[in-house]
């Protein structure tokens, strides 16, 4: 189905307006192919906005989003978005809204039986393929979600704070499991959280953004190898950093129209 | 857990379906001993010719459906025309109904832009349709015609309402894995939206019998219940037209309880509230 391109490289250079909202004002960087980038930002300052036009849903006002050189478009990118509200299908069982992915993308039958169960196994829902959305909990719906988005083995992976609805042992389990998904077969992930040590433990490089209009406030390498200690003197330090930076006088979110 | 959660998977399917059923089926049976019971009761009461008791419109069933009427038409061929027509014609409210409301659900200024046009004719009641029908066609084009008018509206206007239920999120997963418009259509609108059709299509249907049996009461024609009724009315064989009442009533019944079934086998998935 999709254009075979093992990596995607991102390109953002971008002004956003909702109308009067000016969302981003030339928000620009770019993410190397196969980096784990986590963004982190005050809740409103469009991170939501950014993950959608890079996942070709939304053009940006002005400016342009680039996967691999060309403008980002699903029917010829292959993209996953695991997003923040909740998206399962309530008609379709927990198997059958796993397999929505590979079913578009044309797979065949005993290749989404596979992958299916698989990934079923890996998010801990074995047992709970024949239930409907409205039969399992608020993180179980999460996790059918994430399930369905690795399961297309998508090149560019968009996670908008995924992990919000789990409890600790689970959202640590599921963050080694992306992870390890990472690390097997190597491709770009562009995460949202609002958890800074999560972005700290899992990324590459955390991005900061400022309040609206949104523009990076920091670029923060994280040279550490994994798997990661959270206790270690280097983690505590770069995470320090982050909430230094995030705290940033601009930070907070400031009214729409602050200036009208 | 793996093992004891199947398990709780089959019972959530068909939570208690057994013992619930069987005493549904119980009082069912017992509200109608009860509703038969007081109509045979007030009819002893009342002793009028006019005010028959239920054995008698039993006994005039049993005569219809063995011997037929005075015009020689058998019960089931009364029966069976007016089944047609309403078929017929519900068919085309469905077939017209279900598409025009999707296209103009997802276009909402197709909607915006004709509804001058279209709202107007809802307020016309079907009835009201009867003389020009009469005029313009005959035989079952003419019910058809007078039972579409009748069933369309409620399906069109439930389908076109569904549509705004289509959560936007949905549409965003396909999007997002590159599905085309069509499978947006099949698998994210259709869903959403199969609910609000199947709740039309009962109303529709029950307009249809509204105007199925009006039009057939209105003439021109040997067949049907309503004509039927209307020959007995004429003779005052009161328990003759209860036959063709009750026989009405559950034709009607029998084609919602279809339509039910439809429903609870298509939306498993729906979450119940009560209060
Ligand atoms: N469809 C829309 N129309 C108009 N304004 C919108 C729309 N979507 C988002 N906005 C506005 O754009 C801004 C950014 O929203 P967005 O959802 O991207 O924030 P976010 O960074 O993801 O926040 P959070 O961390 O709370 O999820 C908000 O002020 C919001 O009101
Ligand atoms: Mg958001």
């Amino acid at each position: 189905m999709h254009g075979y391109a093992p990596t995607a490289k991102v390109d953002v250079d971008a002004t956003h307006r909702y109308g009067q909202l000016v969302v981003h004002e030339q928000l620009k960087f770019s993410v190397a192919a196969n980096e784990f980038i986590c963004i982190c930002g005050p809740s409103g300052c469009g991170k939501t906005t950014l993950l959608d036009m890079l996942a070709g849903i939304l053009k940006p006002s002005q400016g342009h989003v680039l996967i691999d050189g060309i403008q980002a478009n699903p029917k010829q990118q292959s993209i996953s978005f695991v997003f923040q509200e909740p998206s399962t299908f309530p008609w379709l069982t927990v198997r059958e809204n796993v397999a929505t992915g590979l079913k578009i993308n044309g797979a065949r039958r005993e290749e989404i039986e596979a992958k299916v169960g698989d990934i079923i196994r890996i998010v801990g829902l074995i047992g709970f393929e024949g239930y409907y959305p409205h039969q399992i909990s608020g993180g179980m719906k999460q996790r059918v979600a994430i399930a369905r988005a690795f399961a297309t083995d998508a090149d560019l992976i968009l996670m908008d704070e995924p992990f919000v609805s789990l409890d600790q042992p689970t959202r640590e389990r599921m963050q080694r499991e992306v992870l390890d998904i990472w690390r097997h077969r190597k491709r770009t992930v562009i995460f949202v959280t609002h958890n800074l040590e999560e972005a700290v433990y899992l990324a590459d490089r955390v991005l900061i953004l400022s309040v609206k209009p949104a523009r990076i406030v920091a670029d923060l390498p994280v040279p550490l190898p994994h798997p990661r200690d959270p206790l270690s003197a280097e983690f505590t330090e770069i995470r320090s950093e982050c909430v230094r930076l995030l705290h940033a006088p601009e930070g907070g979110d400031a009214p729409p129209f602050g200036s009208i | 857990m793996a093992v004891t959660s199947k398990v709780a998977a089959d019972r959530a399917e068909s939570p208690g379906s057994a013992s619930r059923s069987f005493n549904v089926g119980v009082w069912n049976v017992v509200s109608l001993a009860i509703a038969l019971g007081i109509w045979q009761v007030g009819a002893t009461l009342v002793a009028s010719p006019f005010f028959p008791t239920p054995i008698k419109v039993v006994e005039a069933f049993i005569q219809l459906a063995t011997r037929g009427d005075t015009t020689g038409h058998s019960l089931l061929a009364h029966a069976w025309a007016s089944i047609e027509r309403v078929l017929v014609g519900f068919g085309l409210g469905v077939l017209l109904g279900v598409p025009l409301g999707l296209l103009m659900g997802l276009y909402p200024k197709l909607y915006a832009g004709t509804r001058s046009v279209i709202e107007p004719f809802r307020f016309i009641p079907p009835i009201a349709w009867i003389p020009l029908a009469i005029i313009f066609f005959t035989g079952l084009t003419r019910f058809a015609f007078l039972i579409f008018l009748g069933a369309f509206f409620p399906i069109f206007t439930s389908t076109l309402v569904g549509v705004a239920r289509v959560e936007p999120i949905h549409r965003k997963v396909g999007v997002v894995h590159g599905a085309s418009k069509f499978w947006i259509l099949r698998n994210v609108v259709v869903p959403t939206v199969m609910p609000d059709i199947l709740a039309g299509m009962r109303v529709g249907l029950g307009t249809a019998w509204l105007t199925i049996v009006a039009a057939e009461l209105a003439g021109g024609i040997s067949t049907g219940l309503g004509r039927m009724m209307t020959n007995y009315a004429e003779l005052l064989m009161v328990p003759h037209v209860i036959v063709g009442m009750l026989l009405i009533g559950l034709i009607g019944f029998l084609m919602n309880e279809v339509l039910l079934l439809i429903e609870k086998r298509l939306f498993r998935w729906r979450w119940q509230v009560s209060l």
